[in-house]
Protein backbone atom coordinates (compact mmCIF):
# COMPACT_ATOMS: atom_id res chain seq x y z
CA UNK A 1 0.00 0.00 0.00
CA UNK A 2 2.81 2.38 0.93
CA UNK A 3 4.50 1.62 -2.36
CA UNK A 4 1.30 2.27 -4.33
CA UNK A 5 1.02 5.66 -2.60
CA UNK A 6 4.63 6.50 -3.50
CA UNK A 7 4.15 5.36 -7.12
CA UNK A 8 1.07 7.55 -7.39
CA UNK A 9 2.94 10.47 -5.83
CA UNK A 10 5.74 10.09 -8.39
CA UNK A 11 3.14 9.98 -11.19
CA UNK A 12 1.48 13.15 -9.93
CA UNK A 13 4.82 14.97 -9.63
CA UNK A 14 5.64 13.99 -13.21
CA UNK A 15 2.28 15.10 -14.56
CA UNK A 16 2.56 18.43 -12.74
CA UNK A 17 6.08 18.89 -14.12
CA UNK A 18 4.61 18.56 -17.62
CA UNK A 19 1.84 21.08 -17.21
CA UNK A 20 -0.66 19.09 -15.15
CA UNK A 21 -3.70 17.07 -16.11
CA UNK A 22 -5.55 13.86 -15.50
CA UNK A 23 -3.51 10.65 -15.30
CA UNK A 24 -4.76 7.90 -17.65
CA UNK A 25 -2.09 5.22 -17.49
CA UNK A 26 1.22 4.54 -15.78
CA UNK A 27 3.67 1.84 -16.85
CA UNK A 28 5.83 0.43 -14.08
CA UNK A 29 8.77 -1.97 -14.37
CA UNK A 30 8.80 -4.35 -11.41
CA UNK A 31 11.82 -6.60 -10.89
CA UNK A 32 11.69 -10.13 -9.57
CA UNK A 33 14.06 -9.10 -6.75
CA UNK A 34 12.22 -5.89 -5.85
CA UNK A 35 10.21 -7.70 -3.16
CA UNK A 36 7.06 -6.21 -4.68
CA UNK A 37 4.17 -8.49 -5.56
CA UNK A 38 2.53 -7.22 -8.79
CA UNK A 39 -0.97 -8.47 -8.00
CA UNK A 40 -0.99 -6.88 -4.57
CA UNK A 41 0.43 -3.66 -5.96
CA UNK A 42 -2.29 -3.53 -8.64
CA UNK A 43 -4.90 -4.06 -5.93
CA UNK A 44 -3.40 -1.33 -3.73
CA UNK A 45 -3.21 1.00 -6.74
CA UNK A 46 -6.97 0.68 -7.23
CA UNK A 47 -7.52 1.65 -3.61
CA UNK A 48 -5.15 4.62 -3.85
CA UNK A 49 -6.67 6.19 -6.96
CA UNK A 50 -10.30 5.28 -6.28
CA UNK A 51 -11.11 8.56 -4.55
CA UNK A 52 -8.48 10.68 -6.28
CA UNK A 53 -8.98 13.02 -9.25
CA UNK A 54 -7.28 10.30 -11.31
CA UNK A 55 -9.86 7.59 -10.58
CA UNK A 56 -9.81 4.96 -13.31
CA UNK A 57 -6.14 5.46 -14.21
CA UNK A 58 -4.60 2.18 -15.25
CA UNK A 59 -1.40 0.73 -13.80
CA UNK A 60 0.43 -1.48 -16.31
CA UNK A 61 3.11 -3.64 -14.75
CA UNK A 62 6.09 -4.93 -16.74
CA UNK A 63 7.68 -7.90 -15.02
CA UNK A 64 11.50 -7.97 -15.10
CA UNK A 65 13.04 -11.36 -14.30
CA UNK A 66 16.16 -11.55 -12.15
CA UNK A 67 19.44 -11.58 -14.07
CA UNK A 68 22.04 -13.34 -11.98
CA UNK A 69 25.34 -14.78 -13.12
CA UNK A 70 27.98 -16.99 -11.64
CA UNK A 71 31.48 -15.54 -12.00
CA UNK A 72 32.95 -18.97 -11.56
CA UNK A 73 30.86 -20.85 -14.17
CA UNK A 74 30.57 -17.70 -16.32
CA UNK A 75 26.92 -18.41 -17.03
CA UNK A 76 23.54 -16.87 -16.30
CA UNK A 77 21.78 -18.82 -13.57
CA UNK A 78 18.03 -18.97 -13.35
CA UNK A 79 16.40 -18.17 -10.08
CA UNK A 80 14.54 -21.11 -8.61
CA UNK A 81 10.89 -20.24 -8.12
CA UNK A 82 10.38 -18.37 -4.86
CA UNK A 83 14.04 -18.62 -3.91
CA UNK A 84 16.32 -15.73 -3.07
CA UNK A 85 19.40 -17.88 -2.78
CA UNK A 86 22.45 -16.00 -4.01
CA UNK A 87 24.71 -19.01 -4.39
CA UNK A 88 25.33 -20.80 -7.66
CA UNK A 89 23.34 -24.06 -7.64
CA UNK A 90 26.19 -25.77 -9.52
CA UNK A 91 29.39 -24.57 -7.88
CA UNK A 92 28.21 -22.81 -4.70
CA UNK A 93 29.92 -19.49 -5.46
CA UNK A 94 28.11 -16.18 -4.79
CA UNK A 95 26.01 -15.03 -7.75
CA UNK A 96 26.42 -11.58 -9.23
CA UNK A 97 23.04 -9.88 -9.54
CA UNK A 98 22.76 -7.64 -12.60
CA UNK A 99 19.04 -7.07 -12.84
CA UNK A 100 15.74 -7.71 -11.15
CA UNK A 101 15.71 -4.89 -8.60
CA UNK A 102 13.62 -2.59 -10.82
CA UNK A 103 10.81 -0.52 -9.40
CA UNK A 104 10.80 2.10 -12.12
CA UNK A 105 8.17 4.29 -13.65
CA UNK A 106 8.71 3.77 -17.38
CA UNK A 107 6.19 6.17 -18.88
CA UNK A 108 2.77 7.57 -18.29
CA UNK A 109 -0.02 9.13 -20.28
CA UNK A 110 -2.28 11.92 -19.12
CA UNK A 111 -4.82 14.35 -20.48
CA UNK A 112 -4.16 18.02 -20.18
CA UNK A 113 -7.01 20.22 -19.04
CA UNK A 114 -7.18 22.35 -22.21
CA UNK A 115 -9.11 21.09 -25.20
CA UNK A 116 -6.41 21.20 -27.85
CA UNK A 117 -6.55 17.94 -29.77
CA UNK A 118 -3.08 16.53 -30.27
CA UNK A 119 -3.36 12.77 -29.80
CA UNK A 120 -0.28 10.89 -28.72
CA UNK A 121 2.12 13.85 -28.57
CA UNK A 122 5.42 12.62 -27.20
CA UNK A 123 7.31 14.64 -24.67
CA UNK A 124 10.77 13.50 -23.61
CA UNK A 125 11.06 13.16 -19.85
CA UNK B 1 -5.03 16.73 -25.18
CA UNK B 2 -3.46 13.39 -24.48
CA UNK B 3 0.23 13.37 -23.68
CA UNK B 4 2.60 10.44 -23.27
CA UNK B 5 5.61 11.15 -21.13
CA UNK B 6 8.66 8.90 -20.99
CA UNK B 7 9.77 8.98 -17.40
CA UNK B 8 12.39 6.31 -16.64
CA UNK B 9 12.50 7.30 -13.02
CA UNK B 10 12.57 5.19 -9.89
CA UNK B 11 8.98 4.82 -8.74
CA UNK B 12 10.05 5.62 -5.18
CA UNK B 13 12.15 8.54 -6.44
CA UNK B 14 10.73 11.13 -4.06
CA UNK B 15 11.37 8.89 -1.07
CA UNK B 16 14.80 7.85 -2.32
CA UNK B 17 15.87 11.47 -2.88
CA UNK B 18 14.94 12.23 0.71
CA UNK B 19 17.00 9.27 1.85
CA UNK B 20 19.98 10.56 -0.14
CA UNK B 21 19.60 13.99 1.47
CA UNK B 22 19.64 12.32 4.86
CA UNK B 23 22.71 10.33 3.87
CA UNK B 24 24.57 13.53 2.90
CA UNK B 25 23.56 15.11 6.17
CA UNK B 26 24.79 12.10 8.16
CA UNK B 27 28.02 12.09 6.14
CA UNK B 28 28.61 15.76 7.01
CA UNK B 29 28.09 15.14 10.73
CA UNK B 30 30.06 11.87 10.62
CA UNK B 31 27.08 9.99 12.06
CA UNK B 32 26.90 6.24 11.59
CA UNK B 33 23.28 5.16 11.05
CA UNK B 34 21.94 1.65 11.58
CA UNK B 35 18.39 0.69 10.60
CA UNK B 36 17.17 -2.19 12.80
CA UNK B 37 14.49 -4.43 11.31
CA UNK B 38 12.82 -7.52 12.76
CA UNK B 39 9.48 -8.99 13.67
CA UNK B 40 7.86 -7.67 16.88
CA UNK B 41 9.37 -9.08 20.05
CA UNK B 42 12.71 -10.26 18.71
CA UNK B 43 14.65 -7.97 21.03
CA UNK B 44 15.46 -4.78 19.12
CA UNK B 45 14.84 -2.42 22.03
CA UNK B 46 16.59 -4.64 24.58
CA UNK B 47 19.63 -4.89 22.31
CA UNK B 48 19.62 -1.09 21.91
CA UNK B 49 19.39 -0.60 25.68
CA UNK B 50 22.45 -2.79 26.20
CA UNK B 51 24.24 -1.17 23.27
CA UNK B 52 23.86 2.45 24.38
CA UNK B 53 24.74 1.42 27.94
CA UNK B 54 28.00 -0.16 26.77
CA UNK B 55 28.90 2.68 24.42
CA UNK B 56 28.12 5.33 27.03
CA UNK B 57 31.13 7.59 27.66
CA UNK B 58 32.91 6.29 24.56
CA UNK B 59 30.69 7.52 21.72
CA UNK B 60 27.48 9.56 21.67
CA UNK B 61 24.28 7.82 20.57
CA UNK B 62 20.65 8.62 19.84
CA UNK B 63 17.67 6.47 18.91
CA UNK B 64 14.65 6.97 16.69
CA UNK B 65 11.88 4.54 17.59
CA UNK B 66 9.14 3.57 15.16
CA UNK B 67 5.95 2.04 16.48
CA UNK B 68 2.28 1.94 15.65
CA UNK B 69 1.40 3.17 19.15
CA UNK B 70 2.87 4.17 22.56
CA UNK B 71 6.04 5.97 23.63
CA UNK B 72 7.19 2.87 25.55
CA UNK B 73 10.33 2.22 23.55
CA UNK B 74 11.55 5.84 23.49
CA UNK B 75 10.92 6.02 27.26
CA UNK B 76 13.12 2.96 27.81
CA UNK B 77 15.98 4.61 25.92
CA UNK B 78 15.51 8.02 27.59
CA UNK B 79 15.64 6.31 30.98
CA UNK B 80 19.28 5.57 30.16
CA UNK B 81 20.02 9.25 29.56
CA UNK B 82 20.19 8.84 25.78
CA UNK B 83 18.20 11.15 23.47
CA UNK B 84 15.34 9.32 21.78
CA UNK B 85 12.43 10.29 19.59
CA UNK B 86 9.30 8.21 19.12
CA UNK B 87 7.65 8.17 15.70
CA UNK B 88 4.06 6.93 15.88
CA UNK B 89 2.95 5.58 12.54
CA UNK B 90 -0.69 5.20 13.54
CA UNK B 91 -1.05 1.91 11.73
CA UNK B 92 1.59 2.11 9.01
CA UNK B 93 3.91 -0.91 9.04
CA UNK B 94 7.24 0.79 8.24
CA UNK B 95 9.19 4.04 8.55
CA UNK B 96 10.08 6.19 5.53
CA UNK B 97 12.70 8.88 4.95
CA UNK B 98 10.20 11.69 5.36
CA UNK B 99 9.43 10.53 8.90
CA UNK B 100 13.13 10.39 9.75
CA UNK B 101 13.62 13.96 8.50
CA UNK B 102 10.78 15.35 10.57
CA UNK B 103 11.58 13.02 13.48
CA UNK B 104 15.08 14.48 13.83
CA UNK B 105 13.63 18.02 13.83
CA UNK B 106 10.65 17.32 16.09
CA UNK B 107 12.71 15.30 18.52
CA UNK B 108 15.45 17.95 18.59
CA UNK B 109 17.98 15.14 18.27
CA UNK B 110 21.60 16.33 18.46
CA UNK B 111 24.33 15.26 16.01
CA UNK B 112 25.74 12.06 17.49
CA UNK B 113 28.32 9.43 16.59
CA UNK B 114 25.81 6.62 16.12
CA UNK B 115 22.11 6.99 15.36
CA UNK B 116 20.02 3.85 15.70
CA UNK B 117 16.68 3.68 13.92
CA UNK B 118 14.42 0.99 15.31
CA UNK B 119 11.92 0.26 12.57
CA UNK B 120 8.34 -0.89 13.12
CA UNK B 121 8.30 -4.61 13.97
CA UNK B 122 7.81 -6.21 10.55
CA UNK B 123 10.04 -8.36 8.34
CA UNK B 124 8.48 -7.34 5.04
CA UNK B 125 7.62 -3.69 4.35
CA UNK B 126 10.59 -1.92 6.02
CA UNK B 127 12.82 -3.86 3.62
CA UNK B 128 11.91 -1.59 0.70
CA UNK B 129 12.40 1.81 2.34
CA UNK B 130 15.79 3.52 2.38
CA UNK B 131 16.13 5.73 5.46
CA UNK B 132 19.55 7.13 4.58
CA UNK B 133 21.19 4.51 6.79
CA UNK B 134 24.69 3.12 6.41
CA UNK B 135 23.44 -0.42 6.86
CA UNK B 136 20.41 -2.46 7.75
CA UNK B 137 20.49 -4.89 10.64
CA UNK B 138 18.01 -7.75 10.70
CA UNK B 139 17.31 -9.44 14.04
CA UNK B 140 15.92 -12.92 14.51
CA UNK B 141 15.34 -14.41 17.95
CA UNK B 142 15.85 -18.12 18.44
CA UNK B 143 12.26 -18.42 19.71
CA UNK B 144 10.90 -17.41 16.31
CA UNK B 145 11.88 -20.64 14.58
CA UNK B 146 14.76 -21.65 12.37
CA UNK B 147 13.17 -21.29 8.94
CA UNK B 148 12.63 -17.54 9.00
CA UNK B 149 15.49 -16.49 6.69
CA UNK B 150 14.17 -18.59 3.82
CA UNK B 151 10.57 -17.57 4.56
CA UNK B 152 11.36 -13.84 4.62
CA UNK B 153 14.32 -13.80 2.25
CA UNK B 154 14.32 -10.18 1.04
CA UNK B 155 15.35 -8.62 4.34
CA UNK B 156 18.02 -11.26 4.97
CA UNK B 157 19.38 -10.69 1.45
CA UNK B 158 19.48 -6.91 1.96
CA UNK B 159 20.68 -6.50 5.54
CA UNK B 160 24.47 -6.32 5.83
CA UNK B 161 24.28 -7.58 9.37
CA UNK B 162 22.06 -10.33 10.77
CA UNK B 163 21.85 -10.72 14.54
CA UNK B 164 20.48 -13.91 16.06
CA UNK B 165 19.16 -12.83 19.47
CA UNK B 166 18.11 -14.53 22.72
CA UNK B 167 20.84 -17.15 22.42
CA UNK B 168 20.34 -17.86 26.15
CA UNK B 169 17.10 -19.63 25.12
CA UNK B 170 18.90 -22.06 22.79
CA UNK B 171 18.80 -24.95 25.30
CA UNK B 172 15.03 -24.55 25.63
CA UNK B 173 13.79 -24.17 22.05
CA UNK B 174 14.21 -26.21 18.87
CA UNK B 175 16.49 -23.98 16.79
CA UNK B 176 19.16 -25.27 14.44
CA UNK B 177 21.70 -22.45 14.68
CA UNK B 178 23.97 -23.86 11.99
CA UNK B 179 21.10 -24.22 9.56
CA UNK B 180 20.03 -20.60 10.12
CA UNK B 181 23.59 -19.34 9.68
CA UNK B 182 23.76 -21.32 6.44
CA UNK B 183 20.44 -19.92 5.18
CA UNK B 184 21.57 -16.36 5.84
CA UNK B 185 24.96 -16.98 4.21
CA UNK B 186 23.32 -18.29 1.05
CA UNK B 187 20.90 -15.34 0.88
CA UNK B 188 23.65 -12.81 1.53
CA UNK B 189 27.11 -14.29 0.89
CA UNK B 190 28.88 -11.04 1.89
CA UNK B 191 26.91 -10.37 5.07
CA UNK B 192 27.88 -10.74 8.72
CA UNK B 193 26.00 -13.03 11.09
CA UNK B 194 26.26 -12.54 14.86
CA UNK B 195 24.70 -14.56 17.68
CA UNK B 196 24.13 -12.94 21.07
CA UNK B 197 22.09 -12.67 24.23
CA UNK B 198 21.28 -9.12 25.33
CA UNK B 199 20.17 -10.37 28.75
CA UNK B 200 23.19 -12.57 29.51
CA UNK B 201 25.73 -10.53 27.56
CA UNK B 202 27.11 -13.44 25.50
CA UNK B 203 28.25 -12.26 22.08
CA UNK B 204 27.48 -8.60 22.77
CA UNK B 205 31.12 -7.56 22.48
CA UNK B 206 31.16 -8.78 18.86
CA UNK B 207 28.23 -6.50 18.06
CA UNK B 208 29.81 -3.54 19.87
CA UNK B 209 33.12 -4.15 18.06
CA UNK B 210 31.31 -4.20 14.73
CA UNK B 211 29.76 -0.80 15.53
CA UNK B 212 33.14 0.59 16.62
CA UNK B 213 34.77 -0.59 13.42
CA UNK B 214 31.94 0.74 11.21
CA UNK B 215 32.13 4.10 13.00
CA UNK B 216 35.89 4.24 12.50
CA UNK B 217 35.44 3.55 8.77
CA UNK B 218 32.78 6.24 8.54
CA UNK B 219 34.97 8.79 10.32
CA UNK B 220 37.89 8.07 8.01
CA UNK B 221 35.60 8.49 5.00
CA UNK B 222 34.19 11.83 6.20
CA UNK B 223 37.58 13.42 7.03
Amino acid sequence: MGIAIEVYRTCRETVEAHGGGRLRQARLAVGELSAVEPELLAYAWEAVIEDSPDAGAELVIEWCPADQRCASCGEAKERASGSWMRLCPDCGMPLEVRGGNELDLVDLSFETVDNVSDEGAKVAG
Amino acid sequence: MKQVVTVKRRALAASEERAENLRSRFAASGTLVANLISSPGSGKTTLLEETVRRLNGEVTTAVIEGDVATENDADRIRALGVPAHQILTGGACHLDARQIETGIEDGGLPDVDILFIENVGNLICPTTYDLGEDFKVVLLSVAEGDDKPVKYPAIFARAEVAVITKSDLLPHVPFDLESVQGQIASLNPNGTVLTLSSLEGDGLEGWIDLLRSRLETKRRASV
